[in-house]
């Protein structure tokens, strides 16, 4: 398999660490914790840098490997561990750094900056003021991330270990207590008191379906047929959604340890993973963590000499959306075309080549070891009433802080975005937040204090989907955004049944129509005509919940559309030549700066004159806006 | 075994393993159902048999063609939602396909007096995607010389890479199913083309006056398994095996012997 980049594994340190034979026993396993905690010295400084994939995009390789030569610089007896970790979730302010036992915290970390870190803050323990987190309203520097709202109001529990365990060290999750819930679930419960444990947790799925999880696993154990399967649904396909991916790169080991223990609940032998291609790293991390799980006989035959055996095998997907839906899904696996069939059998019953199957999602598998150490009543008691537990969410868009949050249920989305999102940025005015990606509705300023929970998300007009949360300010064209979620989902419908393959269709064009001034009396209807359609035909739910952003913007912002179609007016100024460009001569400075840039030569005036844009010939590019130092090119 | 469901309100038995779009038909129940045929398995892709089923108080629309029949199940086939629904998903065929005679016929049956909705698909001579020609060659048939191909509004059927495909066996079982009309076997001298998929295969003409029969490969196939005997019987067209059937019949037995009560019966008139 293709590695995205050089494997992050550390250095083989002493001799003690090399492990002989798998762990035969749950108190071997405790025997060999013990050992990784007493190497552990609490003098020792641990330099943890995130190399998830945002960060890495933003140039956390090079700071990794520069850091990594400082300290082999270093003189000896300097106790300093170097560790590359997976996403804190504070993706705005990546690269970060965090220094440990301090718990200083580094935002925006560049290469050049290591060697500044190594002097001041390893040997000389003080810290970098600039590369800390500086508070929005007051400016003071806050040293850990214990002291930043954005993750001080959070509630983390399944990225509890994000950012501080090396994913490509098996030996980092088991001195955290991985794989102790594993140990307690083969040596001292039952499949049936598994199911009741997790049943007694309300834990519901966290893939945007929100089934509850303990009722799927017994009617899988319950239903008839051998083999049966597990799958872990890593296929996170909505836009702007990074849950599963943060997960699956910063800690595979809790999603590999949830798997076997719902395997051996359900009674399955043979797991998969099924995980888009788009996530190298995460298909390297998880590739890894199953190799390393079965050199230390956590997976495989005979798990921790138990007698249950199960293995998990990684398919990696081709590029479709639509694989996300399950029985796609197992289409996909089984080597035939990712398109969904009738779930009037549910795939419980009938799933991965006819046997019953229990497919899950990363997310809810990450929950499973918690739920067994902690207890399902303990996680029942986060959350509301219908929603329990925790939800990770990637806040993205117009907000602030954009990253990866998780919260108890029940948290309102005027906290999320306003408190631990920090508002809207450039003094912005909140118009929408969408939840649950294309499937999902546009939730205004009205409904703000909707706590995030499936049943009231779902009364107004949205679902909880899979997390995404993506937040929208005055600039944001309603519509427009309609559009795209509708041209998103007709180029990912897999074109089995007539409403989704037709309809989707017919509205994009609709969309596409409006959006370019070319909009008609009674488009609006017909849009909500052929949401009728989709939701009462189609086959899967791809189709089904393709209406939710169209009629949600058409509810609450019926007047963007009808200000497009009647006055081919975009009140949003974004749907290009709906909109014009004017300079405000009161602010223009004459600098001329606007004039090159045009390309259609539109712009005329003297040095040092209001400047005047001919609107005859200006195409709407937006060049002028975009190079005008003074805010004087107005959209009106 | 047999089970009780009712269909708008009328009790009805069927059989477990049945789909309710069965027991319908079954029943003297018109549902409108074009990627459905009895000799393949439901794939639910056109949505026109829609129904409304009522489970523990919970009424939903589904595929009939998929959904299981189950005892205590009620069944509404005539309600103002299932027509809408249907009638929705006319309204998109008709618009990819506005030329076909077979959707206009079942949209008037329907009940479909919508405006029609502008053309944003295409299908090659009018092909919904129903499945049937491709279920059919794999399922049935056995070759799968042909398939679903890329996603979407792009999808289309077609033998792999757009080329003739050597497994297809001439056997116009495509032609046969499709309800559209969309898919024909063009008769050359010694080849048939199965259109539109390119498929060109050497055809069998009747050993006899030369009509076209099917193609070459699915003559053998069925030879072979026919065994020697009958294998001869393949390579004659209906009328000329019906004529030597004839002949045989009479050579074997002579007119004055064969079926007394029948020339009685003509002595009589």
């Amino acid at each position: 398999m293709t590695t995205f980049w050089p494997p992050m594994r550390l250095p083989e340190r002493a001799a003690t660490m090399a492990i002989t034979k798998a762990i035969g026993s749950a108190q071997e396993l405790e025997h060999w914790r013990q050992e990784i905690d007493a190497r552990a010295s609490a003098d020792e400084i641990t330099v943890m840098v995130c190399t998830g994939t945002a960060c890495n995009a933003k140039g956390a390789g090079a700071v990794y490997g520069a850091m990594k030569k400082a300290l082999e610089e270093l003189p000896e007896g300097a106790a300093v561990q170097l560790k590359p970790t997976g996403c804190h979730g504070f993706c705005e302010r990546g690269p970060i750094v965090v220094v440990a036992p301090s718990d200083i915290c580094y935002h925006n970390v560049r290469e050049e900056d290591v060697g500044e870190i190594v002097r001041e803050t390893l040997l000389g323990g003080r810290p970098v003021e600039r590369l800390l987190y500086k508070d929005a309203s007051t400016g003071e520097a806050l040293r850990s991330s214990s002291e930043i709202e954005f993750y001080n109001r959070q509630t983390r529990l399944v990225l509890r270990h994000n950012g501080s365990i090396d994913p490509g060290s098996i030996e980092d999750y088991i001195g955290v207590r991985g794989y102790v819930s594993l140990a307690r679930v083969l040596t001292q419960m039952t499949p049936e008191q598994v199911i009741d444990e997790v049943e007694r947790s309300g834990l519901r799925g966290r893939g945007g379906g929100g089934f509850p999880t303990g009722r799927k696993w017994r009617s899988c154990r319950e239903a008839e047929g051998e083999p049966k399967y597990v799958i872990c649904n890593g296929d996170e396909g909505d836009p702007g959604a990074f849950m599963d991916r943060s997960i699956m790169e910063a800690n595979p080991q809790a999603v590999i340890e949830g798997m076997i223990i719902g395997a051996y609940a359900i009674g399955a032998h043979q797991g998969y993973i099924y995980v888009r291609n788009e996530y190298p790293l995460a298909v390297q991390r998880l590739a890894d963590a199953l190799e390393q799980a079965r050199d230390y006989g956590l997976l495989g035959e005979n798990i921790l000499g138990s007698g249950f055996s199960f293995d998990i095998r990684i398919n990696r997907g081709g590029g479709a959306f639509v694989c996300g839906e399950s029985t796609a899904l197992m289409a996909s696996l089984e080597g035939r075309p990712g398109e969904p069939r009738a779930k009037y059998i549910h795939t419980v019953e009938v799933g991965l080549h006819g046997k019953p199957t229990n497919l899950n999602n990363v997310e809810t598998w990450a929950n499973i070891p918690l739920i067994v150490e902690r207890g399902g009543e303990w996680f029942a008691s986060i959350g509301t009433k219908g929603s329990k537990g925790t939800k990770v969410f990637s806040l993205v868009g117009k907000v602030q802080n954009t990253g990866l949050v998780e919260v108890p249920m029940g948290m309102t989305l005027r906290e999320i975005v306003f408190e631990i999102g920090g508002g809207i940025p450039g003094g912005k005015e909140f118009k929408a937040v969408q939840t649950g990606g294309p499937s999902g509705g546009c939730i205004p300023a009205e409904f703000l204090d909707t706590p995030v929970d499936f049943d009231q998300l779902w009364e107004v007009g949205s679902i909880m989907g899979s997390g995404g949360l993506i937040v929208m300010d005055e600039d944001t064209c309603m519509v427009n955004v309609a559009r795209y979620f509708t041209e998103f989902l007709k180029k990912e419908s897999c074109g089995k049944c007539v409403p989704c393959r037709e309809g989707l269709a017919q509205m994009e064009r609709i969309l596409a129509r409006i959006c370019e001034g070319e909009g008609q009396e009674g488009d609006v209807e017909l849009l909500l005509d052929l949401c009728d359609v989709l939701d009462d035909a189609a086959l899967c739910a791809l189709g089904s919940t393709a209406s939710n952003p169209v009629r949600s913007t058409i509810k609450h912002f019926r007047g963007e559309y009808d200000e497009h179609i009647r006055d081919r007016h975009c009140p949003a100024h974004d749907c290009r030549g709906l909109f014009r460009y004017e300079i405000a001569a009161e602010t223009c400075t004459g600098c001329g700066a606007c004039r090159p840039a045009c390309p259609e030569d539109a712009i005329s005036g003297e040095r040092r004159k209001p400047h005047v844009i001919d609107q005859a010939k200006c195409i709407q590019c937006g060049a002028c806006f975009e190079v005008c130092r003074f805010d004087s090119v107005a959209k009106v | 075994m047999a089970i009780r469901l009712t269909i708008d309100g009328h009790e009805v038995e069927a059989q477990e393993g049945q789909t309710v779009l069965e027991v319908a038909q079954a029943a003297g129940v018109w549902i409108p159902a074009l990627c459905h045929h009895p000799a393949v398995s439901s794939y639910g892709a056109c949505r026109l048999c829609l129904v409304e089923v009522k489970v523990r108080g919970r009424t939903r629309l589904v595929t009939s063609c998929c959904y299981p029949a189950r005892e205590g199940l009620e069944v509404l086939t005539d309600t103002e939602r299932v027509h809408r629904a249907r009638r929705g998903v006319m309204r998109l065929l008709l618009a990819r396909a506005p030329e076909s005679r077979v959707l206009r016929a079942l949209a008037t049956s329907m009940g479909v007096t919508e405006p029609s909705l502008p053309t944003v698909t295409h299908g090659e001579r009018d092909c919904i995607l129903c499945g049937l020609c491709v279920n059919v060659c794999t399922e049935v048939m056995g070759a799968a010389a042909i398939s679903f191909v890329n996603r979407g509004v792009d999808r289309v059927v077609a033998a792999p890479f757009l080329e003739s495909s050597e497994a297809c066996l001439g056997c116009g079982a495509c032609a046969a199913v499709c309800p559209m009309g969309s898919v024909e076997l063009r008769w050359e001298e010694a080849e048939l083309e199965v259109v539109p998929f390119n498929n060109r295969r050497p055809a069998m003409r009747c050993r006899e006056c030369g009509a076209p029969i099917s193609g070459l490969p699915f003559a053998q196939q069925v030879q072979e398994r026919l065994g020697e005997k009958l294998a001869l019987a393949v390579s004659l067209c209906p009328d000329c095996k019906r004529k030597a059937t004839a002949l045989a019949a009479k050579k074997a037995r002579p007119a004055s012997d064969a079926w007394p009560h029948l020339r009685a019966g003509v002595r009589e008139q």
